[in-house]
């Protein structure tokens, strides 16, 4: 487990941008009363996370407003790119995206630690 | 970077340097070939734009247009070498490419014939490649100086695209005119392969 803060840094509706190991971008986010954490890094084209805004429970990448699950990290909305109908869609292999990196969250006496896998 | 080539030469300082402050390459790299990759079809379909804008409001924009689309040729000239001192490299398909690029392809929209949608589209794509840059600034800024010196002029024509469509689309004041000269990229020109200027 790595400590990567105290609870008290992290505010309700926040999303807050912290660096491991010298150089690994993770998000450390606060909804509805619950720590959560993931890759800071979009896995649509590589924007950061932490400059997103929430919706509902998912964080949406102020980039391409594509939306990531807070809990599972799963991608619930892919948005067009179309701002009217006679626009023209994207390819399907540009919009294609996988699926946020989510990080196991423990709290221990107010810090705020992350298990991160080796293949993470 | 191949095995051969470290055993040749050692590690390059360059990148060492900028691993130490804290940057994670293989991210850069495709960071900044997602930035190259948008330039690049943005130059294409801005291409397919401009030879829109005709008729008595399209004429008006066409030179507009024009500049900016030379300039985002420029900007992929001028960081595609950067990619390549940091050991990455374009890949060898452009349908690989276009589908790694970090901006919706521009398209000519079904009702083109209105000049505003056509002003629209353009304006989504500067937004975009603002957003693509500003990306790279970020990260790169008081890590990797040289990275963040050419993404940073290349924002800056970004922006000067984004603010030249808005005044089109809005009528807001402005103070720009035309450039010097088609493909002028004031704050590119010093950087990479931008020899032909």
């Amino acid at each position: 487990m790595i400590r990567v803060c105290s609870v008290s840094d992290i505010k309700e509706n926040s999303m807050n941008k912290f660096t491991i190991e010298g150089k690994k971008e993770i998000l450390v986010g606060k909804k509805n009363g619950k720590l959560f954490a993931c890759d800071n890094s979009c896995p649509h084209r590589g924007a950061s996370m932490h400059k997103g805004v929430y919706k509902d429970n998912n964080v949406v990448c102020y980039m391409h407003d594509y939306e990531f699950d807070i809990d599972s990290g799963k991608l619930t909305n892919m948005k067009s790119w179309k701002k009217s109908e006679t626009w023209v869609e994207q390819n399907p292999a540009w919009r294609a995206s996988g699926d946020l990196i989510m990080y196991d969250v423990e709290v221990k006496e107010n810090e705020v630690y992350l298990e991160i896998r080796p293949n993470q | 970077m191949t095995t051969d080539y470290k055993e040749k030469i050692g590690e390059l300082v360059g990148i060492e340097v900028i691993e130490k402050n804290g940057i994670d390459v293989e991210k850069l790299r495709k960071l900044l070939l997602a930035g190259v990759g948008a330039e690049f079809f943005t130059y294409y379909y801005y291409t397919i734009l401009r030879m829109h804008c005709t008729g008595r409001d399209g004429e008006g924009i066409k030179e507009i247009v024009e500049d900016a689309r030379i300039e985002d040729r420029n900007h992929f000239e001028a960081m595609v070498p950067r990619l390549y001192e940091i050991g990455g490299d374009l890949p060898r398909d452009v349908r690989t490419f276009a589908d790694l690029a970090g901006c919706p392809d521009a398209f000519l929209p079904d009702d083109w014939e209105d000049i505003e949608t056509i002003l629209k589209v353009l304006l989504e794509a500067e937004r975009c490649a603002i957003r693509s840059w500003g990306e790279v600034c970020d990260y790169t800024a008081n890590k990797d100086h040289r990275t963040y010196n050419i993404a940073q002029a290349i924002m800056q024509e970004e922006i000067e695209h984004e603010a030249w469509f808005v005044e089109l689309l809005t009528k807001r004041p402005s103070g720009h005119f035309r450039r010097s000269f088609v493909g002028q990229s004031p704050h590119t020109m010093g950087h990479g392969g931008l020899q032909h200027l």
